[in-house]
């Protein structure tokens, strides 16, 4: 280690300083904000903290614990369809089996394949938090004219508005998803869409050598016909070259 | 008479002795202290100013981030409008995007071009080719800051498909601005080299040459203080979970569809309860102890080693190499600049000594 003290300019030492002032800053700042919420954090305030942190130094590193993720989630597709011989109701597809086969066994995964297990595990969240009677509202039928609007309507009369609310934003997104997957499969005769989201737990690791073990049951969320969603400047063909591709593949 | 002192005499000479004692005692330790305190000051001082430290080492980051992207960019190729363009529009982030970035000008291209299949592969195009022009250190100090925006224009466009990878990558890549990461292995240090003679590192003459030092040392200081945060933070999440303490939480995701992305390696990594266990505890013990095992030589060795095969797990395993290789990249810098320079000489003679027996093997 160099311990000679050498003959700097001023100006080079205030910029030392006020650098480092910097850095020390910005550690300090980092290391509030990876760590658990503290009382250390009334030092810079709350307000002062998040507004240098973020965007730009955004991160959470709590990834997988306390305990990490210990299910699978499926997100299923089926529609009625119209081909001028009358309305017919279609088999499932399962629209993850679908996405997952494009990363597994596949040492550089593309990130499309996680996107119907990202719904899934998104939409089930949000319907797991609604109250009981939402959930027997959410199971029925709705699909004709401006079905969102009624389906948020009579949800809300049950109390809880911003629940539903923000269950309304994953309940668009699935259908929309389910709208591409059908499209897709199916054509442009589809009417309407029906979309089933599950979860089952894996093995528990106590009874995984247990040729016997039967894994824990599927626990499925049952919602009921929906309405076609298009977002705008959403592209049916872009949609469907990857996944009836992959879809046939499996076939 | 004269010898014969009283009592209270005795008492104040103690007093007096005892004062100078103290006295002394704080004075020394306050000019030790000062002494510590400026020692302290200069070793730092000269540390931050007289030579660029990790150059090499910054180098490889500079490699491996931009291979980590241009991998990423090559694997999303064949579905990139399915999952991130006009096709992904369904999830409903090109109408009103979920991260803040796009919402800001500067981070708003992807965003912009999301529903215009051609726009979009265009962009996609640019950002790959100025991923490989940030790998070979081509013109990086200009190609660097446009490749920042546009990558973080491109992957927060869609934050669904988003993971803690991309934020750890975002603040290294941003940092890296302020150091001079193509000084080493780049097409621009060759371009130098050519025209001026070999890459010195010695202390600069010029208050610039200085304050360049200054901030590309203060960098190695926040890239090394990140990294020690994220590890150890994640190592006390974890163990507050019971997968974790009971040793067998790395059985969990493996044998999810989303993260055991290789079916029969998941049945055989978790075959053994021992072994799952040693992994499970293995990586809280390992990600704690890294920023202390950085402190001496052979724990350095041991750490790396560690938390390389850590990473490389992570990889394969569980199917995201690009966010591995981006955390290796950034664990570059703990080699030291002679290490790095020993591999790359060993390389060249291992090339030239095989070339050489190659020729002689095979004569003309």
């Amino acid at each position: 280690m160099d311990k000679e003290k050498k003959k700097r300019s001023h100006l080079v030492r205030g910029v030392l300083v006020a650098l480092s002032l910097v850095t020390a800053w910005h550690i300090f700042a980092s290391f509030l904000w990876i760590a658990p919420s503290s009382p250390l954090r009334e030092i810079p305030t709350q307000k002062v903290l998040s507004s240098y942190m973020i965007p730009f130094f955004g991160q959470s590193w709590s990834v997988f614990a306390p305990e990490p993720i210990n299910g699978s989630y499926t997100l299923k597709v089926r529609a009625v369809v119209d081909d001028g011989s009358g309305p017919v109701e279609t088999e499932w597809v399962d629209a993850t089996a679908v996405e997952y086969s494009m990363i597994q066994n596949n040492l550089f995964p593309p990130r499309a394949g996680i996107q119907a297990g990202e719904v899934a595990s998104q939409h089930k969240a949000e319907f797991d938090g609604l109250t009981a009677d939402h959930q027997v509202i959410a199971g029925l039928n709705y699909f004709e004219g401006d079905w969102e609007a009624r389906l948020e309507e009579k949800m809300s009369s049950y109390g809880d508005a911003a629940l539903v609310e923000e269950y309304m934003v994953t309940e668009h997104m699935a259908t929309a998803y389910a709208t591409q997957v059908a499209r897709a499969v199916w054509g442009e005769d589809v009417q309407r869409v029906q979309y089933e989201i599950s979860r089952q737990n894996v093995i528990p690791f106590a009874d995984h050598h247990d040729p016997e073990a039967q894994q824990p049951p599927v626990q499925i969320i049952a919602t009921g016909w929906r309405g076609l969603i298009v977002n705008p400047g959403q592209s049916d063909e872009a949609f469907a070259d990857v996944f009836l591709r992959v879809y046939e593949g499996m076939q | 008479m004269a010898t014969q002192t009283n009592f209270g005499t005795h008492v104040k000479r103690f007093f007096v002795a005892l004062g100078s004692l103290l006295g002394g005692g704080i004075a020394s330790l306050f000019r030790g202290a000062g002494r510590l305190i400026s020692t302290g000051y200069t070793i730092a001082e000269n540390w931050l100013i007289d030579t660029k430290k990790a150059t090499y080492g910054l180098a490889i980051t500079r490699i491996l981030l931009g291979l980590s992207a241009v991998g990423l960019l090559v694997s999303n190729w064949r579905t990139r409008l399915y999952s991130f363009g006009s096709g992904s529009l369904w999830n409903g982030e090109g109408l009103e995007a979920k991260s803040d970035f796009p919402q800001i000008w500067l981070f708003s291209a992807f965003h912009r071009a999301m529903p215009n299949d051609l726009a979009y592969t265009a962009l996609y195009l640019l950002l790959l080719a100025l991923a490989i022009a940030f790998t070979l250190g081509w013109r990086t100090r200009i190609v660097h800051p446009i490749f920042l925006v546009l990558w973080i224009s491109f992957i927060e466009a869609n934050d669904m498909l988003g993971d803690q990878g991309d934020n750890m990558y975002r603040i290294a890549l941003f940092f890296m601005l302020f150091a001079n990461c193509g000084m080493r292995w780049s097409l621009d240090a060759r371009r130098r080299e050519k025209k001026f003679g070999p890459t010195t590192n010695e202390s600069p003459t010029t208050q610039w040459g200085q304050v360049q030092n200054i901030a590309h040392n203060l960098v190695l200081v926040i890239l090394t203080a990140q990294v020690s945060f994220v590890y150890i933070s994640g190592a006390l999440y974890k163990a507050g979970g019971d997968p974790w303490s009971g040793g067998y939480a790395v059985y969990n995701p493996l044998m999810t569809d989303r993260f055991g992305t290789w079916p029969w390696l998941s049945e055989i990594a978790t075959a053994w309860g021992p072994l799952v266990t040693i992994a499970t505890w293995g990586s809280i013990i390992m990600q704690l102890a890294f920023p202390f095992m950085l402190l001496t030589r052979p724990t350095r060795v041991i750490g790396l080693a560690s938390i390389l095969t850590f990473h490389i797990a992570i990889a394969v395993l569980m199917g995201l190499p690009w966010f591995s290789l981006a955390m290796i990249a950034i664990d570059s810098i703990f080699v030291t600049d002679r290490t790095w320079q020993n591999m790359a000489t060993g390389l060249r003679q291992r090339v030239r000594a095989s070339a050489e027996e190659a020729r002689e093997k095979v004569p003309a």
